[in-house]
């Protein structure tokens, strides 16, 4: 009996995950470090892209490589590959979620998402959006439980402005909804003295903190300014929050016939209630006032310039989108070269997110890296949607049913446990990492537990979940393996073809030795067998794990 | 053939996967314990993520100062009759009570096994409002935000620039002590924090079900298997170019070579009668009483368990979530401590809270903003309970405690708190310096909340 017809349904696997679900609950500090010079631009890179070059450029850039888009991109080069993906069409969730003929739920949303991921074409839009999904952070986990649709919406704003304008990503995040809700400035009012309320300071603080400019002044490259006593500079105080507070008033939902009458309307911007603003005068930073008197939206807008304007948003959100997409400890150098872009996309626009997602991409450190660069932990979502990618996994329904799995591994759509994501940006794995100063993000929810279910999740999602499993429910996910089953009876050839298929062939000689001796422990005959364990050999590698 | 199965083997038979806390490379400093062991100590800490609301935890219910936190709390004041009343054994002249939904920690309160510690903090040293508002003495970095006073009350690191946390400095300091145990000082059921990194200890992560079985590696009927772990086993340990691959095959290894010797002492537990909430904090302190009734088989002298809850960020709609939030507070600890009792083991473990910071006095409406001083609750037979420890501070906006808002100072520091804690776990006075590195600035360092 073949090892992938003996190995149960795929719900009974599921079952057994969801019997644990830990909580993921995380924090941390950090930061730090001295000044570098900024370099010039680096050279183009090279003309000819290997495969294996094309799927470490895919592995930053997409949910995964597959075949056809290693072909693709050595086809059309790096610069015109990210042209033609810039040109997509945004795959996206909430009129998909309303097209249902009942009420959307959470696993909708998700069973969405993973759709996008695994099969969108736009994968280049995606991949930012859930970047960006990671800084400018809403929750299910939250008073949204009961809102897919709301959460869909969101999502979508981020995929639609991938490419857009960052300060215009700025006001489309504010005036969401979902966000209003999230971080309660939807129905925020001028103060009442009378009554000791003055205005939610919840959303003041992590625009500033979180989505835009951090705690402390940086320099261009993104390394952390220090004062005379060689202390950091705290980007604003306590007064600069109540003072945003203030300008976050008076917003409702839209549609809302009165600020008291909510329209509980998701799916279009917040509306302005004069009534309830703040008209009082207000102190922004760097010492812009404005004066009293205005309306909701002129605050709003005269505070989101003030902030777009300050000298962290570049390299603050230059260096996450670096660390969600191509490498967790970037250099000084390659901050400063992408947040030069930021500041101006080479025809005087600040805030072009195009401009900012080539630069990442096609940065010498992201193409070259030196053979012992720490690189970056492959999120775990993207080691399931990796697998899904390269071998076309997908279930007779068409769903990605996983419950809450994701959960499990740390890691859901629109599913951190707070505004401060899955992880921090400079989280240090104790150890080596820690003293020597480097972050791994994603190793915060690396713990004995999660990489375990992980562990199990890969297993099944090869040994069961492929096409050679006996009478498959139609919700099961299924991995293609009757071209690898044509092979298998040549392990050597075999491991070639799923190495080639998951990382372009750029496996080492002890993995691909590893995984020949793995089939050939099992007879040529069992030939799903044989394929599934190539498969499972690779994507539990330690080395898999790591995308350089 | 049934070849993915949970089913979990006899410990006894898996005794040489055991990896004891001598393998994670352990390094003591200095103050080394005079004797080993003779006994078994544990804390749990409860981690109440979001910066929880303690001044509707605990509030006044004698007049004038019920009238004073009501004029300042306004729309989201408790109501007086609705709180539960509680009788320290030392008054300070005002009268106490608990939220209304901590039905079931009230009782605790009267039995002596729950104390209430007054506005406690992360400080560097004892500050007053005034020394707050000149800004003349230091103060933690980035007050009233989320993680870095989460940071300030795992790492207590006030200004120094501490990357581990005040149990994994505990951890390391008690590290030949502790060589024999199989799993780590530090166990967390809530992700990996400073709180539990160390210089040279890292905590180890379990699920509510214990550790996650590696099935299709370790069950010994699926075909292979055998192999397969050997095959894995290998990979892990050929060293990584990456110092993240090598970060995450450390985890990866300990993660399987500790799975089973976990998995199998947990199928040795016996079985509680206590039922605990259906909540993920019921449930997380489920798994650590499981965890505590098989020490033995796992050669458990000394455990810090990290459990946590979040939501406590209640910035809207507080009266509506407060209820929830801290009723499993109270219904979790309070079957935690019903099921030690039930193990016979509630003589050695301490039970307490901490949290962000506590939350403005003043609303923004319906709910309340980031501030800084709150109350923490500790739990467990050794804990001298029924008293409230420290000074109820003022809840007057614009009182002496007031430094802006209705944010209170605190007048405890996070370190002296962790102290009484460590010193009942049993450092010595020089190794609780070690893990409490801003205790030297306060006079008073053992609060005395524990025997």
């Amino acid at each position: 009996m073949s090892v992938a017809s003996a190995t149960g349904s795929v719900a009974s696997l599921r079952g057994a995950l969801l019997s644990s679900v830990t909580a993921l609950l995380v924090a941390c500090g950090g930061g730090g470090g001295d000044s570098g010079g900024v370099t010039p631009p680096p050279p183009p890179p090279p003309v000819t892209i290997s495969r294996a070059e094309a799927a470490a450029f895919l592995r930053q850039s997409t949910f995964g490589p597959t075949t056809g888009e290693i072909d693709r991109l050595i086809s059309q080069g790096y610069a015109g590959w990210i042209d033609q993906q810039i040109s997509q069409t945004a795959s996206l969730q909430a009129p998909a979620l309303r097209a249902l003929p009942v009420a959307a739920t959470q696993d909708d949303r998700v069973d969405l998402w993973f759709r996008h991921a695994v099969q969108g074409p736009d994968q280049l839009r995606l991949r930012v959006a859930f970047a960006l999904s990671q800084i400018m952070v809403v929750s299910e986990r939250s008073g949204l439980s009961q809102f897919p649709v709301a959460l869909a919406v969101y999502y979508d704003t981020l995929t639609q402005n991938s490419f857009g304008n960052f300060r215009e990503l700025m006001e489309q995040v504010t005036l969401s909804p979902a966000m209003g809700v999230y971080l309660s400035h939807l129905g925020n009012q001028k103060p009442n003295t009378a009554l000791n309320i003055r205005p939610d300071e919840n959303f003041a603080r992590e625009m500033m903190q979180l989505f835009t400019i951090g705690l402390v002044e940086l320099n261009p490259d993104g390394t952390v300014r220090r004062d005379a006593q060689n202390q950091p500079i705290s980007t604003y105080d306590q007064a600069a929050i109540e003072n945003f507070a203030r300008i976050y008033t008076g917003w409702m939902f839209g549609g809302s016939q009165s600020f008291a009458q909510p329209s509980f309307n998701f799916d279009q911007p917040m509306q302005a209630f004069e009534t309830f603003h703040d008209t009082g005068a207000k102190t922004l930073l760097r010492g812009t006032t404005l004066p009293a008197g205005q309306t909701a939206r002129a605050d709003l807008e005269a505070a989101l310039d003030n902030l777009f304007a300050h000298s962290n948003v570049p390299p603050f959100i230059s260096k996450q989108l670096i660390q969600r997409l191509t490498v967790s400890n970037p250099s000084p150098a390659y901050v400063a070269r992408v947040a030069a872009r930021f500041e101006n996309n080479g025809s005087g626009v600040r805030g072009d997110l195009a401009a900012v997602v080539r630069a990442i991409l096609l940065d010498t450190e992201a193409r070259s890296p030196a053979a012992d660069a720490p690189g970056k932990l492959v999120e775990p979502l993207m080691r399931l949607t990796a697998l899904w990618r390269a071998f076309d996994g997908r279930a007779a329904s068409g769903r990605y049913r996983l419950s809450n799995a994701d959960i499990l591994v740390g890691q859901g759509p629109l599913r951190s446990p707070s505004v401060f994501n899955f992880y921090r940006p400079d989280y240090a794995p104790p150890g080596e990492m820690r003293a020597a100063g480097l972050v791994s993000p994603e190793m915060e929810i690396a713990n004995e537990a999660t990489v375990a279910y992980m562990a199990n999740l890969l297993a099944f999602a090869t040994f069961a979940g492929n096409s050679a499993a006996a009478n498959p429910a139609s919700d099961d996910i299924l991995i293609d393996i009757r071209n690898e089953q044509q092979i298998a009876g040549n392990a050597g050839q075999l491991v070639d073809r799923v190495a080639d298929k998951l990382l372009g062939g750029a496996i080492s000689t002890a993995l691909r030795n590893e995984a020949i001796a793995m089939a050939e422990r099992s007879p040529a005959s069992a030939t799903a067998g044989r394929v599934a364990e190539v498969i499972h050999t690779i994507v539990t590698s330690p080395e898999y794990v790591v995308q350089r | 053939m049934k070849t993915f199965n949970f089913n979990r083997r006899d410990f006894l038979g898996l005794t040489a996967a055991g990896l004891g806390a001598g393998a994670l490379g352990l390094t003591p400093s200095g103050d080394a314990q005079a004797a080993p062991f003779t006994d078994y100590r544990a804390l749990v800490c409860v981690f109440l993520f979001g910066g929880n609301d303690a001044f509707n935890m605990v509030v006044p219910r004698s007049l004038a100062e019920y009238n004073a936190y009501a004029r300042s709390r306004q729309n989201l004041a408790i109501a007086r009759d609705a709180l539960l009343p509680i009788d320290p054994l030392t008054s300070d002249g005002a009268q106490y009570g608990l939220h209304p939904s901590m039905t079931a920690l009230a009782p605790l309160f009267a039995s002596g096994q729950l104390g209430i510690v007054a506005n406690v903090g992360p400080l560097v040293q004892p500050v007053t409002r005034d020394q707050v508002l000149s800004r003349s003495v230091p103060l933690p970095p980035q007050l009233f935000s989320h993680n870095d006073q989460q940071d300030q009350w795992q790492t207590l690191a006030g200004r120094l620039s501490l990357k581990t946390g005040w149990a994994g400095r505990a951890a390391d300091e008690i590290a030949v002590d502790t060589a024999a145990q199989r799993l780590p000082v530090n166990v967390t059921l809530a992700g990996t924090t400073s709180f539990q990194i160390g210089a040279n200890s890292v905590p180890y992560a379990i699920g509510t079900e214990g550790s996650p079985a590696y099935f299709v590696l370790t069950n010994p009927q699926a075909a292979l298997a055998a192999e397969r772990r050997a095959m894995f086993e290998r990979l892990l340990a050929t060293r990584s170019a990456s110092p993240i691959g090598r970060s995450f095959s450390a985890v990866q290894t300990r993660s399987l070579a500790l799975a089973d010797a976990v998995n199998g002492a947990l199928a040795q537990a016996p079985t509680l009668r206590t039922v605990f909430p259906q909540s993920q904090l019921g449930a997380q302190l489920g798994a650590v009483a499981r965890m505590i009734s098989v020490r033995d088989r796992l050669a458990m002298q000394r455990q810090v368990f990290l459990v946590a809850i979040g939501g406590f960020d209640t910035h809207d709609n507080q009266n509506t979530l407060q209820p929830g939030l801290l009723g499993d507070v109270s219904n979790s600890l309070a079957a935690f401590q019903a099921g030690l009792t039930e193990l016979g083991i509630a003589d050695s473990v301490v039970t307490f809270t901490q949290s962000d910071f506590g939350r403005t006095l003043t609303s923004n409406g319906d709910g309340t903003d980031h501030a800084w001083g709150g109350h923490q609750l500790v739990l467990g037979n050794p804990v001298r309970g029924r008293q409230i420890y420290g000074q109820m501070p003022s809840l007057e906006i614009g009182g002496p405690d007031d430094i802006g808002g209705g944010r209170i100072v605190p007048t405890l520091g996070a370190d002296q708190y962790a102290a009484t804690l460590l010193r009942w776990f049993g450092l010595t006075p020089g190794q609780i310096t070690a893990a409490a590195p801003n205790l030297a600035n306060f006079s008073v360092r053992d609060l005395g909340f524990v025997s």
